[in-house]
């Protein structure tokens, strides 16, 4: 599904398309959140009515790993990528964890 | 408030506010503790009514220490919590109430803070639990010696939050601890207390404010109560001020810089972990007497006076020619309101408000400036007027630009001097190029072992000659082998004199200096495109409530449990446009968590223990459908600091809504203590047998009344409320079960406890920002603006709480001992020598004669502090102050402030102080004769004026 199948989709399911809509966060971007969405939208079919909730977790599993630096355990990270497969995030931000820069910092030091 | 740097900054700029307390020792006698008796009179000088504890800044100090080893076991964590409440109340002597408040359920918007606090402290304590493994295997191996590790868990900091077993545990004791101290300490008898535990929804300062504040809208209350608050958040002092109660004075532990750590390995001070080596201990003392002395001093305590603060502010803020009445207690609101600009726990701060940089007096400025626009002010009643806010914003925003550019010069500056100050040093260290030697070494004037008569000058001379040829030779081939071409030294070691000790900042991405930094700034914190106008307008419209919010919570309560500032950044002071209609009113009737929701929603995995195990599953099974909630690790945005723990910890933030929906399957899965613990509970008070409220609530649990009854004000000094009977009461006369293993059960119990609820009031009341009719406002302490020297003599300065301190002094014989005693070489050591003295140190337009040999020393270095701020104080440690310098009126309360120190220097051994004040009063005397005295005496200092000159006051 690529951005274009995205719009095609929300034209023609517009109750679901309104559904998935209130699940944006208000801190959300539009880039964040049209990336989120497609993953949502992508993986919807997949999940029960009732287990929504579970694919919102891990929706926001795989945002918060790209757009956040998370670090997750790998199988649910494997899972996510898996599930977020094609789709494209442009320039994604870039993160540094406390050990990281820790040891950025001690190498600062030695060198 | 999250800002640290906040007190530091008040205390320097507002010196007199602190006053040091006196506190009275307990003695021993024959191996038995006599406690202090609390019905004497105050030693401070002054009387408290209410004394209210923010619970938390005790707690955490008493279970896991900083500067000493961690009790070994609960029941030591909470001796040492009654210990501390002890010396507080002997401190404060209150003599109405003690109000204990512990941090409840927190509102929503202090989750965020709560979150990132926990999945630190969890990272950080699992790394130090590895790095102490990997060492000590590495001592062991290494042959050291180590004690060997106790079979206990390391306390996780974690469990102190509302829900916990910890808590539970604590209430518990709390309870028979007060009822305890009732029973038997005359102090306390006729002294209200209340407890208000975790399980009761605020934050513990929130909940002592909500309690004053309800009590000061109700006609019964005295407007002249004095309050005491104990803490040492910065924010306390914002919401004394808010009060507007007129004595409201704050005690909190004197911060003390640099204070040796126990290695957590082998529990000795003198090195850090990663240093140890395991060597045994060395003695204390010839025979190991100082063992179990405490390696630092007590902490001692220092108070806060609000009266004073608001002498101060009454100056700065005070505006002649106003378009308005001015109103100095609005005034007040406004300054507390721009306060939280800087930061607050609930909003990160304005990237362009720096306090280091002065953020706050530049703050002031332009309020002055735009307050004659506003026509009015920005606060009422807690309440904030947009429209006012933004011309400020607005104004704050023209100089950002500035203000980076600023940061920069100075970051940079600040690193040139450090660098130079490492090369001058290492310069020093080398010593110069040629000593002499042998019999020719320099040798320390006024030494006991005289230089003895030379011999043999000519080998002796020779010698030296060749061990510096020698010298010149190895530095020589050092260099050549080396294959340093240009031949001078400095090559060799090039590089590592420009590798910087200290971590640059890595926040080079948004370079908030160079043009274009609000493009970049955008796009690194926030991903998105300048251009993209509706998010920037979120996040401003989110900031607006926010301050919104902040200041209602001050000054009215929790306007709504559930709002949060859904961002890890704040906007720029220039983005805030149009923000008048950006908010209108928060919802209604909002509820706050339940204490082990919260626990869900602040904890890292790793702390999944406090928690049963089907919701602990939630937080660890990828099968858990609010499983983003829990990183097993995160990242951090240094976000122009040096160190991680100063970053922002990017979290992703809790859906409330998923919370609950996944919460709902396995709240069936509580066991009924569970339960208990997650319930909402009440305030409990409790009285001793001789309060005048006693009977009351005695009655009500014989006739067994089962409705609210309200307290009759005349019984408890004004106080109301309504009380209901509590379940399992303590009651008189009945057996009280210790908690403790430790301590004895109550046996003659004389204390009752009834639950109690505050005042309410009718929705949409709004509690006034005003002082009371009927309040006297307290004496003033500054010196008046417009003092004249004259006929009233020279200022001085109050000390204490008592403007008619009596003071004592020392004759010729103890200004001797005191002098024989000091070590003079300790002059300029003591925590604050490193700080730079304030500049109006120097404008001391009278000369001094020069008397000793220290004057020409401090006219040489005026970065040296002035002897006065040392620990040890020398012997006449004033006499180069410019006592009669200047008109500036810091300058006189900064010299209050140090003898308000010097005064706790002295306390410990030579009694009360005050003597260098007499001294200074009896300087003009004979500061004549000093001269050719000071000359006379081989030590270098005068002796005492002539004894006609002494008196004794007491």
């Amino acid at each position: 599904m690529s951005a274009l199948d995205v719009q095609d989709f929300i034209q023609q399911n517009r109750a679901t398309a309104q559904q998935v809509e209130t699940f944006r966060g208000y801190w959300e971007s539009d880039k964040h959140w049209e990336a989120r969405r497609e993953f949502i939208l992508r993986n919807m079919s997949d999940f029960e009515t009732d287990r929504l909730d579970h694919l919102l977790s891990l929706s926001m599993v795989w945002a918060n790993n790209v757009f956040m630096g998370c670090r997750y355990s790998a199988a649910l990270l494997e899972k996510v990528k898996e599930m977020a497969e094609g789709i494209v995030v442009e320039d994604a931000p870039v993160f540094k964890t406390r050990d990281e820069i820790i040891k950025s910092q001690q190498v600062g030091c030695l060198g | 408030m999250g800002v640290p740097a906040f007190f530091r900054w008040l205390s320097r700029k507002y010196p007199s506010i602190i006053v040091h307390c006196v506190e009275e020792k307990g003695k021993e006698c024959n191996g038995v503790r006599i406690p202090v008796d609390t019905t004497k009179p105050n030693p401070n000088e002054v009387e408290f009514d209410n004394l209210y504890l923010d619970m938390n800044g005790i707690i955490h100090p008493c279970t896991h220490p900083e500067d000493k080893p961690a009790p070994k076991n609960e029941d030591e964590m909470m001796v040492a919590i009654f210990e501390y409440i002890d010396r507080l109340f002997n401190i404060v002597r209150p003599r109405r109430v003690l109000y204990m408040a512990i941090d409840g359920v927190a509102p929503r918007a202090k989750m965020n803070q709560q979150r990132s606090r926990r999945f630190r402290a969890s990272k950080e304590g699992a790394e130090l639990t590895e790095e102490k493994n990997r060492m000590r295997e590495e001592i062991i191996q290494r042959g050291g010696f180590l004690p060997s590790e106790e079979i206990k868990e390391r306390f996780d900091s974690n469990c102190i939050t509302p829900g916990t077993e910890f808590m539970d545990n604590l209430a518990q004791c709390l309870r028979y601890y007060v009822a305890e101290r009732l029973s038997n300490d005359p102090g306390w008898k006729n002294v209200a207390v209340f407890l208000s535990d975790a399980s009761v929804p605020g934050e513990g300062e929130h909940k002592i404010m909500d309690f004053i504040r309800r009590q000061r809208a109700q006609p019964n209350h005295d407007p002249n109560t004095h309050h005491c608050l104990c803490g040492a958040d910065a924010d306390l002092i914002m919401l004394g001020l808010a009060t507007h109660e007129p004595n409201f004075t704050i005690i909190r532990e004197e911060f003390k810089p640099n204070k040796p750590r126990p290695c957590s390995l082998c529990n000795q001070t003198g090195h850090e972990i990663k240093d140890c080596q395991g060597v045994a201990r060395q003695k204390q003392g010839e025979h190991d007497e100082f063992a179990g002395a405490m390696p630092a001093a007590e902490q001692e305590f220092i108070f806060i006076r609000l009266c004073v603060l608001r002498e101060y502010l009454s100056r700065e803020l005070t505006m002649a020619s106003l378009p308005f009445p001015f109103d100095f207690e609005r005034s007040v609101d406004d300054w507390v309101f721009m306060c939280f600009f800087v930061g607050n726990d609930f909003l990160p701060h304005l990237p362009s408000l720096e306090i280091r940089e002065g953020a706050i007096d530049r703050l002031v400025n332009i309020y002055k400036d735009v307050v004659h626009k506003t026509g009015g002010y920005l606060t009422q009643n807690g309440f904030v007027n947009l429209e006012r806010v933004e011309m400020i914003m607005q104004a704050v925003g023209v100089a950002e630009d500035n203000i980076f550019k600023k940061r920069k010069e100075d970051d940079e500056n600040f690193k040139r001097r450090n660098k130079e100050k490492r090369k001058r040093m290492k310069a020093e260290q080398q010593g110069p190029a040629f000593m002499t030697s042998g019999q020719f070494a320099p040798q320390a004037l006024g030494r006991r072992d005289r230089p003895e008569p030379v011999h043999n000058a000519r080998y002796q001379a020779y010698d030296m000659r060749m061990q510096s040829v020698e010298q010149h030779n190895k530095v020589a081939s050092a260099q050549s082998s080396a294959g340093v071409s240009d031949g001078t030294d400095r090559g060799v070691k090039r590089k590592n004199e420009d590798s910087d000790s200290e971590p640059e900042p890595e926040d080079n991405v948004s370079r908030l200096w160079e043009d274009g930094w609000k493009q970049r700034y955008y796009k690194t914190k926030f991903d998105v495109d300048v251009s993209d106008d509706g998010f920037r307008k979120k996040v401003v419209r989110s900031y607006v409530e926010g301050l919104c919010w902040v200041l209602r919570y001050y000054y009215q309560g929790c306007a709504s449990w559930k709002w949060f500032f859904p961002f890890h950044y704040a906007p720029f002071a220039s983005d805030f446009r149009d923000i008048q209609k950006m908010f209108s009113e928060f919802e209604k009737d909002t509820k706050p968590f339940k204490p082990l929701e919260q626990l869900m929603g602040v904890f890292p995995a790793a702390s999944g223990n406090f928690l049963p195990p089907t919701w602990r599953n939630l937080m660890m099974s990828a099968d858990s459908s609010i499983i983003d909630f829990y990183p097993d690790d995160f990242a951090i945005d240094l976000n122009g600091k040096k160190y991680a723990w100063q970053g922002v910890a990017l979290l992703p933030f809790v859906d409330e809504r998923r919370l609950r929906a996944a919460l709902a399957d396995v709240y069936p899965d509580l066991t009924p203590d569970e339960v208990r613990r997650n319930s909402l509970g009440s305030d409990v008070l409790f009285l001793g047998r001789s309060h005048p409220l006693f009977d009351f609530i005695h009655e009500l649990y014989r006739s067994e009344t089962r409705e609210e009854a309200l307290v009759p004000a005349e019984l408890c000094h004004g106080i109301q409320g309504t009380l209901n009977l509590d379940e399992d009461p303590i009651l008189p006369d009945e057996t009280v079960k210790s908690p403790v293993p430790l301590l004895r059960d109550i046996s003659v119990n004389s204390a009752i406890n009834v639950k109690f609820r505050d005042p309410q009031f009718a929705e949409g009341f709004v509690f006034k920002a005003v002082l009371l009719p009927g309040a006297k406002m307290p004496s003033k302490v500054l010196k008046p603006e417009d003092y004249e020297r004259g006929a009233r003599g020279p200022w001085r300065p109050q000390l204490g709480f008592n403007p008619n301190r009596q003071q004592a002094h020392l004759d010729q014989a103890g200004f001797r001992a005191l002098g024989h005693s000091l070590p003079r070489a300790q002059q300029f050591r003591g925590q604050y020598s490193n700080a730079a003295p304030p500049s109006s140190y120097h404008q001391d337009k009278t000369s001094w004669p020069v008397n000793s040999s220290r004057t020409p020393l401090m006219q040489n270095a005026p970065q040296r502090p002035p002897p006065s701020f040392s620990s040890v104080p020398p012997p006449f440690p004033r006499q180069q102050q410019p006592y009669r310098g200047g008109g500036h009126g810091w300058d006189r309360a900064l010299q209050a402030q140090q003898s308000a120190y010097q005064q706790n220097l002295n306390r410990g051994g030579v009694g009360p102080g005050g003597y260098q004040q007499r001294y200074d009063q009896r300087r003009e005397d004979w500061g004549d004769r000093r001269d050719n005295r000071g000359q006379q005496q081989a030590r270098g200092f005068p002796l005492p004026p002539p004894s006609r000159h002494i008196h004794w006051n007491n």
